[in-house]
């Protein structure tokens, strides 16, 4: 009786973690999808106005463009880090390394974007820009990206490596031909969830990279953009224009469908290989 | 094995042809004329930068919001080609802008004193600034004792540095920098203050004429010689109305060409269909 | 040879990178601590134009915030994870990660709309508030933003419990309940501590969606308890004046030194998080 009524009762302090989500996920859909028309999409970028009318086109290359490229800027980053790991780093130094890179995954966002702010915008002066932005964005996401990375390298059995080392292969033939074939699928996975998370962040970006309107193609490093975060960001303190408002919900439903879209690529990636072995 | 590494090498290749490509296809950049700060002035600005746009298309222009205070540091900092503001400089900004900046006057504009429409129907008909300086230093907390209905007032007040909180503090407070300790809640773009008041039925805010609406009212101001104006047009052209102010541009003097034919024609009648159409009042 | 090169280039870029971050943080932030000293962290007033930089509202407020996140989050994401791990069958695991994952990927700023529009009207209409801007605002959403990272590790420590002591608890007659508070939880309780210690440094440098709905104002709530009152966080306050204070002036330092106090609060809790697991591994 009594363990019915604890599992009762756990029962019910957890369902919240079910309830919530799921009606997240219905109200954005419920208030997203009906701003789909043809407009959202219109490739006609440039346009300016209050975000009220125009479609989001500008927003959503903006987001990728700043995402795919702070990935792009910390991957050989973070696998050289890791390669360091794995090859040369002894366990003092290996330990010292995971410590440094949980703390620094621990920092807040914002903090990077306050840092990127004084020494990107300011000092290199390099003004609001795409490349101040993605830079930023890099450094939040190179400790996850490194651990992911070490973590992949892990789990080539050592069997392998030992073999190869006692085949005499060099350091660099290890690497290309044991590590790369049996970790690749894991450093994607990393990496398209790196992608994913650089879409969720708004503070960092927020000083660094993008503007209110305006900007069309990034046709420069240097030049803002338009983010989606940001787009919601400034919609969100708007309630008297019901097309911004509207346009708001729609920005957010194909944000959190990009993020999952992203999630779920990193996802197959990696049951694909836990069914390969 | 062999096909992958083939593959790889290809892809190599492709990156890094991508990578030499890619300083060139950037440089191929058109001018660009970045524009931040004050939230009042931005509706004008975004109206202004695509009617020019679309008969200068290789001009790109970015606007972006943040306040007064931002577009003056903005462009100070050099981190904007035009910053907006919709108050005078303080002191201390005038020192950093020395010479190399001139200040350009576009518009002028009136703050209302904003107030929910059910503030309005419980019978608060008009304020003194007098009142109005005692609801923002605490002293009077609930709508019965300004001849409205029995509700705590909402006051809400704007981030320090906006131009809005400037004018307002100004005339109001007596001075620019005033500290308003009866406020209830910090608010920053117009958009973010009229969403606010629009939800409450008992708020009060500030807030440029031209963002009221048929749910946020602009009061009407008692003077001390018994007359009462509201922010209309015609009571900022005959200067009876007390709380308004001029919308500005700030830019350096030593300008690009691109920047110098925007400004001229931000400077040029072409500009006054986008500052009516906004609900200012053009200069002349 | 290009292996190395790139490995050495890696490293020494990320210690660089490592140390001009650390560096900036504090020799931007110096100036401040060395004209105030360490009394902003006490005193109550922010009003830069009067040059009075006080931490404490900002501070308090945080830790609200925290406080109430970390009231609702730990028992939901506890028993979500006992649910999931040790009630539910393995086939509904996939249902319950599925709804987690999506908690995880929403980002900040759709719960700060959420929370706008959902949020605040809901809490102005029923607890008779003035606009639903308040601490308890905040500090639900904080709860539902750090309620995957508390769900997941709390998992992960569950599984973690050697199968033995499951049999072991059985053996010795230990009814359901009994096994789970006498034996589980306690085994796992370093994991679901380092859980708590990860969530409260993620809320606490949460920006966005607390921004939107804390309602930004330097006051002390009154009375201490009074969690309805509007309120500001170090995050919020960083996050509003970040774009408008001029680089160099008194006020930018301030901001760096708020920025910094967060940054070691958070490695606190970080360090805090990882170091007794370790211990325990190799005791």
């Amino acid at each position: 009786m009594a363990n019915r009524f604890t599992q009762a009762l756990l029962i019910a302090l957890a369902l919240p973690a079910i309830a919530v989500p799921l009606a997240c996920l219905l109200y954005l859909l419920m208030r997203g999808l009906p701003g789909f028309d043809s407009n959202l999409f219109s490739l006609n970028l440039g346009e300016s106005g209050f975000g009220s009318s125009q479609g989001i086109m500008a927003q959503v290359i903006g987001s990728l463009a700043l995402s795919i490229l702070s990935c792009l800027l910390a991957l050989p980053l973070a696998i050289g880090l890791s390669l360091y790991s794995r090859l040369y780093a002894g366990p003092r130094s290996n330990s010292v390394m995971q410590h440094v890179l949980t703390t620094f995954q621990s920092i807040p966002p914002l903090v990077y974007g306050l840092c990127g702010l004084v020494v990107f915008v300011h000092l290199l002066g390099w003004g609001i820009s795409l490349a101040a932005g993605a830079i930023v964005l890099a450094m939040i996401i190179l400790p996850v990206l490194t651990l992911n990375t070490i973590h992949a390298l892990e789990r080539v059995p050592s069997d392998y490596t030992d073999a190869a080392r006692a085949l005499g292969m060099s350091p660099s033939r290890v690497v290309w031909h044991v590590w790369r074939p049996r970790a690749w699928r894991s450093l994607l996975t990393g990496l398209f969830l790196a992608v994913a998370r650089t879409l969720s962040e708004t503070a960092p970006i927020l000083f660094t990279a993008t503007v209110f309107s305006g900007a069309s193609w990034p046709n420069s490093l240097f030049a803002p953009v338009t983010s989606l975060q940001t787009h919601i960001f400034y919609l969100a303190q708007e309630a008297v224009d019901e097309n911004a408002v509207a346009r708001a919900w729609s920005s957010a439903l194909v944000l959190v469908t990009l993020v999952a879209m992203f999630s779920l690529i990193a996802h197959l990636l990696n049951r694909r290989r836990s069914h390969h072995g | 094995m062999v096909f992958g590494c083939r593959l790889y090498r290809m892809l190599n290749r492709i990156i890094l042809a991508c990578i030499l490509l890619l300083p060139f296809q950037f440089s191929l950049a058109e001018s660009t004329i970045s524009i931040a700060g004050s939230s009042t002035v931005l509706p004008v600005m975004s109206d202004a930068a695509q009617t020019y746009k679309n008969d200068n298309p290789s001009t790109n222009i970015t606007v972006s919001g943040g306040g007064s205070g931002t577009g003056i540091n903005a462009v100070i900092n050099g981190i904007v080609d035009i910053g907006m503001t919709s108050r005078q400089p303080t002191e201390a900004e005038w020192v950093k802008l020395s010479e190399k900046f001139e200040l350009i006057d576009i518009a002028r504009d009136a703050v209302a004193i904003a107030v929910s429409k059910a503030v309005i129907k419980s019978g608060v008909s008009s304020l003194s600034l007098e009142q109005i300086a005692d609801i923002y230093r605490g002293k009077i907390k609930n709508w019965k004792d300004v001849g409205g209905f029995d509700e705590e007032i909402l006051v809400i007040d704007k981030e320090p540095s906006r131009g809005t909180r400037h004018v307002f503090a100004e005339v109001v407070l007596g001075d620019a920098k005033a500290r308003a300790p009866g406020a209830s809640l910090i608010s920053g773009s117009n958009n973010e203050e009229r969403s606010i008041i629009t939800r409450s039925n008992q708020a009060i805010g500030m807030l440029s004429h031209a963002w009221l609406n048929d749910d946020v009212r602009g009061i009407t101001l008692k003077l001390d010689n018994g007359d009462t104006v509201s922010a209309s047009p015609e009571h900022v052209l005959d200067g009876s109305y007390p709380i308004q102010r001029s919308l500005s541009l700030i830019v350096a003097k030593n300008r690009s060409e691109a920047l110098q034919s925007f400004i001229a024609f931000l400077q040029s009648p072409a500009l006054v269909p986008s500052i009516e159409k906004n609900g200012y009042l053009p200069l002349n | 040879m290009l292996l190395r090169s790139w490995i050495t280039f890696s490293v020494i870029f990320s210690l660089a990178l490592v140390l001009i971050f650390v560096g900036f943080l504090v020799s931007a932030s110096l100036p401040f601590f060395l004209d105030y000293g360490l009394s902003p962290i006490v005193s109550s007033e922010w009003y830069p134009y009067e040059d009075l930089y006080g931490f404490l509202p900002a501070l308090v407020g945080s830790a609200w915030a925290i406080v109430i996140a970390l009231a609702i989050a730990l028992p939901c994401g506890l028993a979500a994870a006992i649910v999931s791990v040790e009630i539910l069958p393995q086939r509904y695991h996939g249902l319950i990660n599925l709804c987690i994952d999506i908690l995880a990927g929403i980002p900040s700023v759709v719960y700060g709309l959420l929370g706008i529009a959902l949020l605040l009207p809901w809490l102005k209409n029923n607890l008779d508030l003035l606009s639903g801007h308040s601490l308890l605002a905040a500090g639900l959403l904080l709860a539902v933003m750090i309620l995957p990272t508390i769900t997941r590790l709390s998992q992960d420590a569950l599984r973690d419990v050697d199968n033995s002591y499951r049999e072991a608890a059985s053996s010795l007659g230990l009814d359901w309940s009994q096994r789970l508070f006498s034996v589980l939880l306690p085994q796992a309780w370093p994991g679901i501590r380092s859980a708590s210690l990860l969530a409260t440094g993620r809320g606490l440098g949460e920006t966005i969606a607390v921004m939107l709905v804390v309602g930004s104002i330097d006051r002390i709530p009154e009375p201490w308890y009074n969690l309805l009152a509007p309120a500001q966080t170090i995050t919020s306050r960083i996050g509003r004046e970040m774009g408008e204070a001029s680089v160099g002036s008194s006020q930018w330092s301030a901001l760096m030194a708020c920025g910094l106090v967060l940054t070691l609060c958070v490695m606190l809790l970080s360090i805090l998080a990882h170091a007794p697991r370790k211990r325990l591994a190799r005791g």
